[in-house]
């Protein structure tokens, strides 16, 4: 029993950061119809960012929970602006053309933020200090959490909460709703369309680099082409939960974190991944628009 | 009238002798991952050829060529390693040192084969020398003696009893976990469980969980410290009390800044690191390294690879040409201890490095190595 609600919170974990990245896809493509393929190297690009704040300004040293929330903080803002830059660069002048020139240009921009990476930091492998966080451990009957794991459990339900009644509740989430469903009635309606979807790249990219940066604080190893791998789990995960969808998105992470836990613990190890996309497969044979995804009909 | 055109003849056939002189170069190949994963290894093996090179080249050269070096990145990737075996070989190297995988060097190999090109790698998966390319010799020691090594050391030495054994997907990694696997069952020992994880995917909980149901000894890891330091950690983290043997590619010093804390108590399996080298030649180069790159080589494979620079030197020296194919049976059959850096070198018929000596260290509390075991 313990085995089994150990492999439960390693899923939750590494699911929870897939959620986090697989809002950004979500969100980009609920409103744009775009899929942000540099999203991923965005995520990579904050676990750098997190690392440089943390060893030029704080020396690298134990510090105290406020400048946990302050490299948090910075490293977000940072991620956001160049979220931002990412759209009025890459996507905005593209925004008219063929959806095939805006996916090659999303593709473009992955590899040149992963380039980029591999220009300023080098191409070496970087190791995040271990001692940003307490390295307490907790052991509940033989079922071991780390306060880093909590950390991330907590932090994303929280956000993820904290998102979905933004998006519900509040008159930019209505807004964001109405640019969804159809962006010139959203313009004629007086919803300053540009501003929305740049609100969308904010969020998404703060989104992604909270993920990024807990990544690099539960795995610690940096490596330039490392947003591929997260980027393509959370774009699946993304698809899974009903791209558009944002609970979707959240559900999705969940499921494959949660898929691949438990098939690795008590199927086999080697084909876990094969056998997580094989369910995943028949999940999208089942719901085509995945999970929460919604039918909308073709407009001829 | 006469001496001035004397004078200009000879200064004219001095200027030809020049130039002569100049293009009269040789160039070896370097190919190695230069960035990537294991970009501090590609580094540390093209640091090494250059220094041995320019030594060299002030001696006054290779039978009085100058050498040149020519470094193709391959980025540990098989189709990269495949496309640097077609560039040095339109380079016109007459030798190429590397890779520092298995799997780029095996990419690579047929292509030198073709072209009559020497290659020597650290490569220690077994398949490297099934081919039988008389172009090839490895530098290191194959895995077959490593994992009768580990094996002895797990059921005789430390008296394991519950052994799980863990490799990525790699060539060289699932080879040398298969022979450990192997050896152990020869000598009567239990392998409680063998599994594989994917390189790069940071998160290893699932599998570890796993095994921590199992209750083992002892976690035995035989890919690359990219990994190994972060299976270490985990391991930690989910309190699996068993201990913790690295084959030899998580010898490296990101392997500690990976594991932190939890590398203190870890064993690690390799030939001899390049601090405790008790040879000659190994004080000579070793201090002439960190004299001109301010640090020590990354780990011993820069410097198993310089030995198979410095073994294809000799062969060309003593058999005074450039005939590859001379130089290969010079290697093989009459080099005989030729005093390598890692120790007497030498060379089988098939190419392989016999003569293995092989320790296991535990990573001290101040990240130092203490040698627990030695054969």
């Amino acid at each position: 029993m313990d085995i089994f609600l150990q492999q439960l919170i390693n899923g939750l974990t590494i699911g929870s950061l897939y959620a986090l990245v697989a809002l950004g896809y979500t969100m980009v493509y609920g409103v744009m119809k775009l899929i942000n393929f540099a999203h991923g190297d965005l995520v990579a690009f904050s676990a750098y960012v997190g690392l440089t704040i943390f060893t030029q300004f704080f020396g690298a040293s134990a510090v105290s929970f406020v400048d946990v929330i302050i490299i948090f903080l910075f490293t977000s803002i940072i991620v956001a602006f160049v979220g931002v830059l990412l759209e009025r660069l890459a996507y905005r002048p593209l925004r008219t053309a063929p959806r095939l020139s805006a996916v090659v240009s999303a593709l473009g921009a992955a590899l040149v933020i992963q380039n980029g990476i591999m220009l300023i930091w080098g191409p070496n492998m970087q190791i995040f200090p271990a001692d940003l966080l307490p390295s307490t451990i907790w052991n509940i009957s033989g079922v071991i959490i780390t306060f880093t794991q909590v950390c991330i459990l907590a932090l994303s339900a929280v956000l993820m909460i904290a998102l979905y009644f933004f998006i519900n509740k509040t008159k930019i989430g209505t807004a964001i709703r109405a640019t969804a469903i159809d962006q010139d009635a959203a313009k004629l309606m007086g919803i300053n369309v540009n501003r929305i979807i740049m609100i969308i790249f904010v969020v998404g990219s703060m989104l992604g680099a909270i993920g990024g940066l807990f990544i690099g604080l539960y795995y610690r190893s940096l490596t330039f082409d490392m947003g591929w791998v997260y980027g393509l789990s959370a774009f699946i995960a993304a698809i899974i939960g009903g791209i558009g969808s944002i609970p979707g998105a959240m559900i999705g992470g969940l499921l494959l974190g949660l898929f691949n836990a438990l098939i690795a613990g008590y199927i086999s190890t080697e084909w876990a991944e094969t056998l997580t996309f094989v369910l995943l497969i028949i999940i999208l044979i089942v719901r085509p628009t995945g999970i929460l995804g919604e039918k909308t009909a073709e407009k001829v | 009238m006469k001496l001035t055109r004397l004078a200009s003849a000879f200064a004219l056939s001095a200027a030809v002798c020049a130039s002569v002189f100049a293009a009269d170069t040789v160039k070896i190949g370097v190919q190695a991952p230069i960035t990537g994963k294991y970009a501090n290894e590609g580094q540390g093996i093209d640091n090494f050829v250059r220094l041995i090179v320019d030594e060299k080249n002030k001696e006054g050269g290779l039978l009085g060529k100058k050498i040149e070096v020519v470094t193709c990145d391959d980025e540990a990737k098989a189709q990269k390693a495949a496309v640097c075996a077609k560039k040095l070989s339109n380079a016109g190297v007459f030798a190429v040192i590397g890779s520092y995988t298995s799997g780029a060097t095996e990419a690579a190999q047929t292509t030198y084969y073709r072209n009559k090109i020497l290659q020597t790698s650290d490569g220690t998966s077994d398949s490297l020398i099934k081919r039988k390319y008389w172009t090839f010799f490895r530098n290191s020691f194959p895995n077959s003696a490593q994992g009768e090594f580990t094996a002895d050391y797990f059921v005789n030495q430390k008296k394991y009893e519950r052994i799980v054994v863990l490799s990525d997907y790699s060539s060289y990694s699932d080879g040398l976990a298969d022979s450990v696997e192997d050896s152990i069952k020869k000598l009567g020992g239990n392998v409680a469980f063998r599994g594989k994880i994917k390189s790069g995917t940071q998160n290893f909980t699932a599998i570890l969980t796993k095994v921590k149901a199992l209750n083992p000894d002892v976690i035995y890891y035989s890919g690359y410290y990219t990994d190994g330091g972060l299976l270490r950690v985990q391991q930690q983290q989910l309190g699996i009390n068993a201990d913790f043997v690295g084959g030899d590619s998580n010898d490296n010093p990101d392997f500690l800044k990976l594991a932190g804390k939890t590398a203190a108590g870890v064993y690690l399996v390799n030939v001899p690191t390049p601090d405790i080298l008790p040879y000659e030649a190994a004080k000579k180069y070793l201090t002439a390294y960190e004299d001109r790159f301010n640090m020590k080589p990354p780990s011993i494979w820069a410097v198993v690879n310089a030995d198979g620079l410095r073994a294809v030197m000799e062969g060309v020296e003593k058999t005074n040409s450039f005939d590859t194919k001379k130089i290969s049976d010079y290697i093989r059959n009459d080099m005989k201890d030729f005093p390598g850096i890692t120790g007497p070198f030498n060379i089988r018929e098939d190419g392989e490095r016999v003569g293995a000596s092989l320790m296991v260290y535990q990573i001290q509390e101040d990240g130092s190595y203490k040698v627990s075991f030695n054969k």
